[in-house]
């Protein structure tokens, strides 16, 4: 058993172990590489009336996210395009990317806290610029005052529903394939179907097998909490905004 | 537990560089997707719009121009129906006009014409009666000479031719 129920490795330290970058950041820093070079790829050569097929992609692409954002979060708070496609990008591709066999970024409690408690902060933002100070404080004793704490506890369990929701889905789904692998390996190792040469092994049932279960816990469950991660950061910070 | 480069964290736990370098390469990807998409793409998007909506316009304007042109012309050529209508009426009034007054000029002169021969024919039975008159003054004369064989005073000759020439213009 490597890393089943693992956190991510460190790559490398800075300033005497004080900083220490984890894989989960590296895949942050590859996401940003790959999604800037293919963004500079997708626009170059913008037309006003489209000739290839990339600027066809990039405009379904920011119409996509641009029609869910305008749905959503209303005509107002159009400017937040770009942070919930980051949002979107970063979640499926952090998903995905334990396809190429490194570790999920959002496998990470770290990143996905960051994420929720970044709404969260969005969220007392535009409540507090839409009632005031007084009135954000306020609204958490109505309708009656007793149902304080319950507001309070709402208030908090939003982000931390957030975070939770997407890094289980993935990192269960991480922990379900590790031990796929694991069982698969035993079986072929029973039946004698393991092979082995140094550093490199083999097993005949590992071969094939995960990719079916890989499509529903690192495609479809990616895909899906990625979107659901980005949808409710839309609708809370959308009806944080508009709330009288 | 102090760990070090390549060991493997606990599945839980709290990393603030994680968290750091997280919420800065989501800053970072924001930017980069603002810069290098949302603005480009949004921009083309919008010149599209714009391009289309004024070529809509365009189109509309171009429409109306045409409508109103058309009703200009379809007055224009009812107004020249009318024109011609008054033209050819006025040439017909004019036509009318100097035809009268030719046939009217021609039945004047054909009256003076017809005047004039009738003077003329009078004048010259006037001038043949006075000529016939001579004629028979001088036959009467001569024959009065031949009958009398002598002169007879002039007092009574031409007394005598007159009462005869009187005779005869009573014939």
């Amino acid at each position: 058993m490597t890393d089943i129920g693992n956190g991510p490795k460190i790559v490398f330290e800075l300033l005497d172990g004080k900083i220490q970058v984890t894989e989960t950041v590296v895949m942050g820093w590859l996401i940003i590489v790959v999604v800037t070079l293919l963004c500079m790829w997708l626009t170059k050569g913008l037309k006003k009336v489209p000739e290839k097929k990339r600027q066809v992609v990039a405009e379904m692409f920011v119409n996509f996210v641009n029609n869910m954002v305008r749905g959503n979060m209303g005509e107002k708070l159009m400017y937040y395009s770009p942070y919930i496609g980051a949002l979107l990008i970063s979640a499926v591709l952090g998903a995905l990317i334990s396809m190429v066999g490194l570790r999920s970024m959002t496998a990470d409690i770290n990143v996905t806290a960051t994420w929720a408690i970044m709404t969260f902060i969005l969220i007392t933002y535009h409540k507090i610029k839409a009632n005031g100070l007084g009135g954000y404080f306020k609204s958490f004793a109505k309708p009656v005052a007793f149902i304080l704490p319950l507001n309070i506890i709402s208030e908090v369990a939003t982000p931390a529903s957030m975070a939770f929701r997407l890094f289980g889905n993935v990192a269960g789904g991480m922990v379900i394939t590790g031990l796929l692998y694991g069982a698969l390996g035993a079986l072929s190792s029973a039946l004698h179907l393991h092979f082995e040469m140094g550093s490199w092994a083999f097993s005949v049932f590992q071969v094939g097998i995960p990719a079916v279960l890989s499509v529903y816990f690192d495609l479809f469950s990616g895909c899906i909490q990625a979107y659901i991660f980005s949808m409710l950061t839309m609708v809370n910070v959308g009806a944080a905004a508009e709330e009288a | 537990m102090v760990l070090a480069a390549g060991d493997v964290t606990d599945f839980l736990s709290i990393n603030l560089t994680t968290i750091i370098a997280t919420w800065l390469n989501l800053l970072i990807l924001t930017l980069v997707l603002k810069h290098f998409l949302f603005d480009k793409v949004n921009k083309v998007m919008d010149d599209r719009k714009n391009e289309v909506a004024q070529t809509y316009k365009d189109a509309d304007e171009a429409k109306e121009n045409a409508k109103k042109l058309e009703a200009e012309y379809a007055e224009r050529i009812s107004g020249a129906k009318e024109e011609s209508a008054q033209i050819i009426q006025a040439a017909t009034k004019k036509a009318q006009l100097h035809s009268d007054e030719i046939i009217s000029d021609a039945k004047r002169e054909a009256k003076g014409i017809t005047e004039q021969a009738r003077a003329e024919i009078e004048r010259e039975k006037k001038i043949a009666v006075n000529q016939i008159k001579d004629d028979i003054t001088d036959i009467a004369f001569s024959a009065a000479q031949a009958v009398i064989e002598k002169d007879l005073d002039t007092k009574d000759n031409e007394r005598l031719i007159e009462q005869f020439i009187d005779s005869v213009g009573e014939v």
